[in-house]
């Protein structure tokens, strides 16, 4: 038996124009497989929501797999309107999400119509993903290796086991990101208006970084050498007293960690920064 | 500031005397313009050279390019050109045992997440790699340029200089010479 | 369609509606597919090359020397050995080997000729970066306008774009804050007073907020008493409105 890493003809094997796609039966009516045009090339996933929470995984595949589950599927469905050129259309009328594939892009759209639409999408370990939701619930990111960027108007972030580098931002809600390696020479940036900046990087990462809270405290366990311009931090120590090592810094603060290397800014308004050293 | 910052215009802008655009392209295509020449010689370090190469040329040639050509097309012309160039002048091509490079591919093959078949996919993985270095240049290349570069045909018959019907065939061929290949190494580890 | 023209169409990006049929009908080609199609999705799994930083650095060199050529009316300049390992140190110190140097680094007067050289390489990075698809590189090209000259107003203009334009809250963010470079320029402090009231992102505002009482600018109480009183507005940022008003006095 050839030893081939053989796929069923189920799977999309052609370039995926060649078959067209409503000879593709989705296995079920909430999850659409769409492959990327060409997966050895980088690959990105683009998510634009209204309503509903967003959550993105990595996994040991090369799709892009889709599943929604509209919050409401008792509503009366909209007149299903004809599906434009080189788009699907998944799950019940009233979930309304779109989407597209273009040029090793994926993109994920809706929850504009009917309810919201949580969404759980997979894609390769390796894809940047772009997240953005309106006033959806929680947004989560993880096992992911490439750029990534999350906007979040109402609601968490959650970034946690990935690597390569992160931009986030929530309106109201807490960003927590934890990242196991960075990709050398990137910027990345977390911020929000109400809740904490909880970040976790590598021990040895190299960076600048710009801290800034209006009225919150700033908390870190890495080894932060502070530009001369700002004013020293304050140390606490309750490790005898079963408590923890603080360092505490001034409102807005930069600082080198290892040396220093590409900017991080760390920014809120009404939380807390804690950047952890993993 | 609304500027058109498709490929072909910033070129455009770089031929007309705007020599500093070029930066953008660079940030843009730099990575691929590598990769391209990863896979096809194996050699980093000469890669790296390569791809400076190809900008040097960008700048010195900026006012021949025709903004009515594909940006892509034209940057790969000179790519190959280059690539050949460099042979030509270091006498050959920088001689990699091609076992001892299989072997290199395969620790950093094995080493990335793969799909979970069996144990020996890494074995598989290298062994490709083994089998797409020993194709035929002009075969390798149409597959880099089809599958890694994502090249539309058009501009791969404009790179390679033939016609797009042309492309499919070659295309075509370059895969089953890929298949035998592959399957005479995987004998030959049996055996 | 004949087998033939089946197994062009494979592998290739055109349409093929026939082609479903075709392969329906012919085991022939069926196995063909599996076969070939296996071994083309397979070429996916192999992993993609990174270039290591120097490749960067090269090029800015090289574009740089380029354009020093260009715009030199006299005979190209002959640098002495030292003048040039100098300006490679102060390049390679920006393009990536060590950061933080913001505000002027120390230059050896022999090399102050070749300063603008930097400058405008510096200036030429940022504005590349600023141009790119990932927010990523855009927060690069932001922390790089941060060393640009004060006076650079190509690079002024970028971030005054990318505090009003850009679709990325956290570029925007850096972008206000890297207009601290450019303080001394009253152009500056009034382009951040007119932004105040077009941005609707309450961190946003919040920084150009305090970005005004850091530059002690009281052309902006006029604006900022508009912002405090709007019921619209985010409340924290009202509150910093008129904290800030305060300071102003």
């Amino acid at each position: 038996m050839k030893n081939l890493l053989v796929l069923s003809l189920g799977a999309v094997l052609l370039a995926p124009a060649a078959l067209p796609q409503d000879a593709q039966k989705p296995q079920d009516a909430q999850k659409v497989t769409i492959p990327f045009r060409n997966p050895s090339q980088p690959k990105k996933l683009v998510v634009d929501t209204m309503r509903g929470s967003v959550t993105v995984r990595g996994y040991e595949g090369q799709e892009a797999i889709v599943e929604t589950s509209s919050r409401n599927p008792g509503r009366e469905p909209r007149r299903a309107a004809e599906v434009p050129a080189g788009m699907h259309r998944i799950g019940s009328s009233t979930a309304g999400v779109d989407i597209t594939e273009d040029n090793n892009t994926v993109k994920v759209s809706g929850g504009f119509f009917g309810g919201p639409a949580d969404l759980v999408i997979q894609v390769p370990v390796q894809t940047s993903v772009s997240v953005k939701t309106m006033t959806g619930s929680a947004v989560t990111i993880e096992n992911i290796s490439g750029e990534i960027e999350a906007n979040n108007m109402n609601g968490q972030v959650n970034i946690t086991n990935v690597s390569g580098s992160v931009v986030a931002h929530s309106m109201n809600g807490k960003v927590v990101v934890s990242l196991n390696s960075v990709m050398p020479d990137k910027a990345m940036s977390f911020s929000t208006m109400n809740g904490d900046v909880d970040v976790t990087l590598p021990a040895d990462i190299k960076a600048n970084v710009k801290m800034k809270t209006d009225h919150g405290d700033m908390f870190t366990d890495f080894d932060i050498k502070v530009d001369s311009t700002g004013q020293p931090p304050r140390v606490e120590d309750n490790r005898g007293r079963g408590g923890r090592y603080r360092v505490r810094f001034d409102r807005g603060t930069t600082g080198s960690i290892n040396g220093g290397g590409p900017e991080i800014q760390f920014t809120t308004f009404n939380g807390n920064i804690l950047i952890h050293k993993k | 500031m609304l500027v058109n910052t498709k490929d072909n215009a910033v070129m455009a802008e770089v031929s007309a005397g705007q020599v500093a655009r070029l930066a953008l392209l660079f940030e843009r295509h730099h990575r691929a313009l590598f990769r391209y020449f990863v896979s096809m010689h194996g050699d980093r370090e000469q890669a790296e050279d390569l791809v400076q190469e190809v900008f040097v040329r960008m700048l010195r040639y900026r006012t021949s390019y025709d903004p009515a050509q594909s940006f892509t097309a034209w940057m790969y012309q000179i790519a190959r050109n280059s690539a050949v160039d460099h042979v030509r002048k270091r006498g050959a091509v920088r001689v990699v045992d091609i076992d001892t490079f299989a072997e290199r591919r395969a620790e950093l093959v094995s080493a990335s997440p793969g799909p979970e078949e069996s144990a020996s996919h890494g074995q598989n993985l290298a062994l490709l790699r083994r089998a797409m270095d020993q194709l035929p240049e002009d075969k390798r290349e149409i597959l880099v340029l089809s599958r890694f570069q994502g090249m539309k045909h058009e501009d791969i018959a404009e790179v390679l200089g033939c016609e797009v019907g042309t492309v499919k065939v070659r295309i075509y061929r370059a895969i089953r010479a890929l298949e035998q290949i592959y399957f005479a190494l995987e004998k030959e580890k049996v055996s | 369609m004949t087998c033939e023209q089946a197994r062009l169409q494979m592998l290739g990006e055109t349409e093929g509606q026939d082609l479903a049929a075709h392969m329906a009908s012919c085991e022939a080609c069926r196995n063909e597919l599996s076969r070939i199609g296996a071994m083309w999705q397979s070429l996916d799994l192999l992993p993609l090359e990174e270039p290591a930083g120097q490749v960067r650095q090269r090029f800015y060199e090289m574009l740089g020397a380029y354009r020093q050529g260009l715009s030199s009316a006299e005979p190209r300049k002959t640098y002495r050995w030292w003048q040039l390992a100098a300006a490679a140190a102060l390049l390679a110190i920006g393009l990536g080997i060590g950061y933080g140097m913001r505000g002027n680094g120390q230059v050896p007067a022999e090399v102050s000729q070749l300063r603008e050289e930097v400058a405008s390489m510096r200036q030429l990075v940022a504005l590349s970066l600023m141009q790119q698809q990932s927010a990523s590189e855009r927060l690069r090209g932001v922390s790089w306008a941060y060393q640009a000259e004060p006076s650079d107003r190509e690079v002024l203009e970028a971030l005054l774009t990318a505090v009003n334009h850009d679709t990325n809250v956290n570029v925007r963010l850096a972008a206000v804050d890297a207009l601290r470079r450019f303080s001394a320029s009253p152009e500056t402090r009034r382009a951040v007073v007119e932004a105040l009231p077009s941005q609707t992102t309450p961190l946003v505002q919040v920084a150009l907020i305090d970005l005004l009482v850091d530059f002690k600018e009281r052309e902006a109480a006029g604006a900022l008493k508009t912002l405090a009183a709007n019921r619209d507005v985010n409340d924290g940022v009202r509150q910093q409105a008129r904290w800030a008003l305060e300071k102003l006095q």
